[in-house]
């Protein structure tokens, strides 16, 4: 049953893609680690250059998970260090790791997040390895309906756990969705929302869209902070980047736990690394925060995120690539990267698509090695990268996307488009909506509609096939309690706390 | 004031909600064995987007610090300057742009003119070996350039 690994470490271990995946970890880390510039940026701004290069679907996908993975250690450099979280991944990080830093630890701090980033990522790779198969059978059982109201469900658990407003999350998922219904229809060939410009009947094209949405919109942000000069805070000093092992024992259990919540975090699809941290964080301070240290630098506090972080990072690939649902807004970047390979993501690619799936499973376990002993020994040199001034970087940013979109598309009108998207992104986020319900409605959109029209064709119009099988059942009452149960749950909260308090 | 902002954005969203139904409404059906049909998604959408529209008119949320005066000026500044970007890409090719460009962004971000002239030449000439010479990629040269070499 493990065929697919033992494929796989055998496309991973070839010359090139090691060295993809070597690039990917160092690259990722280092735009991870840019000042305002986190994982969802990162992916997005160097997307385009696994197109460049011209490589094979598995290699180009093994550059880009080391990227995303890569990403997710360099985010929390600013988090230590500036108190600056890259994204809303890293927010948790701040809490403790800041903290530590003033108190002259930011070298352990470095260390210990990058061992427990490590030990999260691992965690979750075994049980991506171990689950993804048993998942992608029970998938292959998936028809039409129940795509649908597994899609229904990752729309659910999104709005109900992502971000502090629910509302804005729902609106930017519909918002999402709406921008992929731009184009012809493929099942009958009819012209939607294109309004004449012949450029728009394919649709809007992804590469387009994702860096708009973050690259341009990021330019404009940037802007901003430095008009108001909001410049980070003094860089703490390093110090020894060495985390001693009674520091790591001590952490171990908040470590463990963290990793597991992270990657069932992380499966859940629709939920990302904001969540999986969040959820690690609070609930390590309920368990282990006995003298009130959480949030004055306990490393455990530190820890706790880090772990979580990593592990949903990998988590999310499970329904990525057992059901061709993204678990995050960034594995959504991965899997429309992957449709830009012809490859259809979703329950038969475990079958079909063997090397690029263990490649991919195998570059992980890979790449979580090589980006430990890149982070522990040379975390003062990627610390450097926070001083690179804006003046340099935002130009850099700015060559990046207009690159990436005309070598895709050598056309102008492209390039205009995603100005537009760009400053569409940048309203989106000055109103407080998070970036990442628009493209995960943007992927799944698409999808979503298909599987809804097929699943109807099949019935001749009769709506009652959506319910019908155990399995899209099932989902439609797991959707439904993710949206109630948190809503009934604060109630209860309300009711019995103040009592337990008195 | 900062209720207002999710109010206004209520009544785009609303707005929007029903240009999409109408021009989705207009759509022109062929027979087709496809019983939903292109509108019907749409239609549901733009129904979805104005009860949360509406929802978020009687609940807005926190909105976020606008831009104003000087700021929104250098927003609108820098877009200018990315769309003439764009608009001169090709014909006046990739590196006189990318230095006219880094060098006016530099500035904006509070370069001074020496650092700004300095990086954004650099920047342009490092991206323009790294892109065609690392990665193969072709960029546009300019069309002003091609007599001068005197090639077609």
């Amino acid at each position: 049953m493990f065929d697919f690994l033992i494929q796989g470490f055998g496309v991973a271990l070839t010359p090139l893609n090691l060295g993809l995946a070597f690039l990917g970890a160092l690259l990722g880390t280092l735009f991870g680690a840019l000042p305002g510039i986190g994982p969802i940026n990162g992916i997005a701004i160097l997307m385009p250059l696994a197109y460049t290069l011209g490589l094979p679907a598995e290699s180009a996908l093994i550059l880009l998970a080391g990227i995303y993975t890569g990403s997710e250690y360099g985010g929390r450099m600013s988090s230590i260090l500036l108190n600056v979280p890259g994204d809303a991944g890293a927010v948790m990080t701040t809490l403790d790791g800041h903290p530590l830093a003033k108190k002259g630890l930011a070298g352990p701090a470095l260390g210990l997040s990058a061992v427990s980033s490590f030990i999260g990522a691992t965690v979750a790779i075994v049980g991506l390895t171990l689950f993804a198969p048993l998942l992608a059978v029970v998938a292959v059982k998936f028809g039409p309906a129940e795509f649908f109201a597994l899609m229904i469900f990752a729309f659910a658990s999104m709005s109900a756990m992502m971000g502090k407003d629910p509302i804005k999350t729902l609106i930017g998922a519909v918002l999402g969705v709406l921008i992929s219904t731009v184009g012809v229809d493929s099942g009958t060939g009819v012209l939607r929302f294109t309004f004449d410009m012949p450029e728009l009947y394919d649709g809007i094209d992804f590469v387009v869209m994702i860096i708009g949405l973050f690259a341009v919109s990021e330019i404009l942000l940037m802007l901003e902070h430095a008009f108001r000069h909001d410049q980070d805070g003094e860089m703490a000093p390093i110090g020894r980047v060495m985390v001693k092992m009674s520091e790591v024992m001590y952490c171990k259990w908040a470590i463990l736990r963290s990793s597991v919540i992270g990657f069932v975090i992380g499966v859940l699809p629709g939920t990302g690394a904001s969540v999986a941290s969040a959820v690690a964080y609070t609930t390590e301070k309920r368990i282990s925060d006995r003298d009130n240290t959480f949030g004055t630098g306990d490393m455990r506090g530190l820890a706790a995120p880090e772990a979580a972080n990593n592990a949903s990072a990998a988590g999310s690939f499970v329904p990525m690539l057992t059901l061709g649902i993204p678990g995050s807004g960034t594995t959504a970047i991965l899997l429309g990267a992957l449709m830009l390979y012809n490859i259809n993501p979703g329950p038969m690619m475990f079958r079909e698509q063997p090397v690029v799936v263990g490649g991919l499973i195998a570059s992980l376990y890979i790449g979580n090695v090589m980006l430990l002993l890149l982070n522990l020994p040379l975390a003062g040199v990627f610390a450097r990268v926070l001083q690179v001034p804006r003046w340099i970087l935002v130009p850099s940013v700015a060559i990046l996307a207009f690159v990436g979109v005309y070598q895709l598309h050598s056309d102008l009108m492209a390039i205009y488009l995603m100005l537009a998207i760009g400053v569409f992104g940048y309203v989106l986020r000055k109103f407080g909506f998070s970036l990442a319900p628009v493209v995960l409605g943007f992927v799944l959109g698409g999808l979503m509609e298909e599987n809804l029209r097929r699943a109807l064709s099949i019935s001749g119009g009769d709506v009652a096939i959506l319910f019908q099988s155990g399995l899209s059942i099932g989902l439609w009452i797991a959707a439904a309690l993710v949206v109630l149960v948190p809503m009934f749950a604060g109630k209860l909260k309300a009711k019995f706390l103040p009592a337990k308090v008195s | 004031m900062k209720l207002a902002a999710d109010r206004v954005l209520s009544l785009l969203l609303l707005g929007l909600a029903a240009f999409v139904a109408v021009q989705a409404w207009q759509l022109q059906v062929p027979f087709s064995y496809d019983p939903v049909g292109p509108k019907a998604v749409p239609l549901i959408l733009s129904a979805l987007l104005a009860v949360l529209a509406i929802v978020l008119f009687v609940r807005p949320g926190a909105g976020g610090e606008w831009p104003t005066g000087a700021l929104l000026l250098r927003l609108v500044f820098t877009m200018a300057v990315l769309g003439a970007y764009a608009a001169l890409f090709i014909n006046l090719g990739f590196l006189v742009t990318t230095a006219l460009v880094s060098v006016v962004i530099a500035w904006l971000f509070g370069a001074t003119p020496v650092k700004a002239v300095v990086g954004g030449l650099l920047l342009a000439l490092g991206s323009y070996l790294l892109f065609t010479y690392g990665l193969g990629i072709s960029l546009p040269t300019g069309s002003w350039i091609e007599p001068l070499l005197g090639s077609h």
